[in-house]
C-alpha cells in the first residue's frame, strides 16, 4: 500500500518531485528507501521474464534465417531436358537479388548467434542498461538489413511467377518450379524472422523502461 | 551537508531532463526531414510517365508506376508511411513536453520500428526491379528496359533515394527514443 503510494507522488509532477527532495531527509529516508528497494526487486522480476522471452525469441529467430539462407543457397533445378550449347538450370548466382539474399542471411545469422551471450547478460542482469540498448540499436539496425533482403528477393520472386507483359519479363516459375517453391519458402522464411525482429524491439523497449 | 547533497541531485536532475527534452526536440526535427523525403519519394515515383515518341498501330508504348506491381506497393508504402509520420508529429511533441513519458514512448519505438519495416520491403523490392531494369537478366531473359525508357528509368531511380533517406532517419529516432527511454 505504502509502495503504490511511493510511486504515484513521485510520478505526479516535477514540482512536487522538487518538493519531496527537498523534504526527504527530514522525513527520514529508511522507510523509502525500504519502499524503493520493495519496488525494483519486483521490476527486476520483470525484466528478467522479459529477458528470458528475448533469449527464446532469439533462438527461433536464429532458426528461421538459418532456414532461409539455407534454402535460397541449396535451391538449385536442372531441367531435364537440354540443347547442344547449354543446359537449362538455375541457381540462386544466377539472380543478384538471391545472391544479396544469401549473403544479407548469413550476417543476419551470425549477428544473432553473436547476440545470445549479450541476451543471457541481460537475464544476468536485469538491471543493466548497456547491454540492453545494444541489443535494441544492432537489432533495429539488422532489421533493416533483413527486410530489405526479403524485400527484394519478394519482388523477384513475385516477378518469376507472374511475369510482366509491358516489360515483356517471362515469367520463369512456369519452368523452374521446383527453384520456384524453394525460394518461395526462403522468403517467407526471411519474414517470419522480420516480425521475430520486430517483437524483440519491443521487448527490448519495455525492459529499458526505468519503474 | 545533506542540504548541499540534495541541491546536487536536484541540479542533476534538472540537466537531465534537459538532455531529455534537447532529445525530443531532435526526434521532432527528424521526424519533419522524413516526412519530406518519403512524401517526396512517392510523389516522384506517382508521377512517372513516359511515352515513347514513336507507336505502332496497336499498342502505344508507355511506362508508368502502375506498370510493375512493386512500384505500385512502393508509391502506396511510402504513402502510409508519410502519413504516419505526420501522425506521430503530435505524439513528439507531447513528449517534448513530457519527457517522462514512458508508455507511449515504447509505443512510438514499436511502431516506428514497424513502419521502418514496412519502408525498407517498398524500398528494397523496387530496389531489386530497378537493378534489373538496369541491367536486366541473361539467364531469365529479362530485357533492361532502361535503355528504352531512359526518363522513366531516371525518375525511379531518384525516388528511391529519398525512400533510403527516410530509413536511415528512422533509425535515428528508434535510437533517440531508446536513448530518451534509458535515461531517467
Amino acid at each position: 500500500m505504502e509502495k503504490s503510494q511511493e510511486s504515484t507522488t513521485i510520478e505526479m509532477g516535477e514540482s512536487s518531485k522538487l518538493e519531496r527532495k527537498g523534504k526527504a531527509p527530514l522525513l527520514g529516508s529508511t522507510p523509502a528507501i525500504a519502499a524503493v528497494v520493495g519496488h525494483n526487486k519486483g521490476g527486476g522480476k520483470n525484466k528478467k521474464g522479459i529477458a528470458i522471452v528475448d533469449l527464446i525469441l532469439r533462438i527461433a529467430a536464429v532458426a528461421t534465417s538459418i532456414g532461409a539462407a539455407v534454402g535460397m543457397g541449396t535451391a538449385g533445378e536442372t531441367l531435364p531436358f537440354f540443347t547442344q550449347f547449354f543446359q537449362f538450370e538455375a541457381g540462386y548466382d544466377d539472380l543478384p537479388t538471391f545472391t544479396f539474399f544469401v549473403v544479407a542471411m548469413s550476417i543476419v545469422v551470425g549477428y544473432l548467434v553473436l547476440s545470445i551471450p549479450f541476451s543471457i547478460v541481460c537475464i544476468a542482469r536485469s538491471h543493466a542498461v548497456v547491454p540492453r540498448l545494444l541489443l535494441i540499436i544492432f537489432d533495429t539496425a539488422f532489421v533493416t538489413l533483413t527486410t530489405a533482403a526479403a524485400g527484394a528477393s519478394a519482388a523477384i520472386v513475385y516477378l518469376a511467377h507472374n511475369g510482366n507483359q509491358d516489360a515483356n519479363w517471362l515469367a520463369f516459375c512456369n519452368q523452374f518450379g521446383d527453384f520456384c517453391q524453394t525460394t518461395s519458402g526462403a522468403v517467407v522464411a526471411a519474414f517470419v524472422t522480420v516480425v521475430i525482429f520486430l517483437l524483440m524491439v519491443l521487448l527490448s523497449a519495455i525492459a529499458l523502461k526505468r519503474h | 551537508m545533506k542540504a548541499g547533497a540534495v541541491e546536487l541531485g536536484h541540479a542533476s536532475k534538472v540537466t537531465q531532463r534537459g538532455v531529455n527534452r534537447g532529445m525530443s526536440i531532435l526526434d521532432l526535427f527528424l521526424r519533419i526531414i522524413a516526412i519530406i523525403a518519403t512524401l517526396g519519394s512517392a510523389i516522384a515515383m506517382g508521377t512517372t510517365n513516359e511515352t515513347l515518341p514513336f507507336f505502332t498501330q496497336f499498342v502505344r508504348f508507355r511506362a508508368k508506376y502502375s506498370d510493375l506491381p512493386t512500384f505500385t506497393f512502393f508509391v502506396v508504402a511510402n504513402a502510409i508511411v508519410s502519413a504516419y509520420l505526420v501522425l506521430s508529429l503530435g505524439m513528439s511533441i507531447f513528449h517534448i513536453m513530457r519527457s517522462r513519458a514512458q508508455a507511449s514512448r515504447i509505443a512510438l519505438i514499436f511502431f516506428d520500428a514497424a513502419m521502418m519495416a514496412l519502408l525498407t520491403a517498398g524500398a528494397s523490392a523496387s530496389a531489386a526491379i530497378v537493378y534489373l531494369a538496369h541491367k536486366g537478366n541473361t539467364k531469365t531473359n529479362w530485357f533492361p528496359i532502361c535503355q528504352q525508357y531512359d526518363s522513366f528509368c531516371h525518375r525511379t531511380s531518384g525516388s528511391l533515394v529519398g525512400s533510403f533517406i527516410g530509413i536511415i532517419f528512422f533509425i535515428l529516432l528508434v535510437l533517440l527514443s531508446a536513448l530518451a527511454l534509458s535515461r531517467r
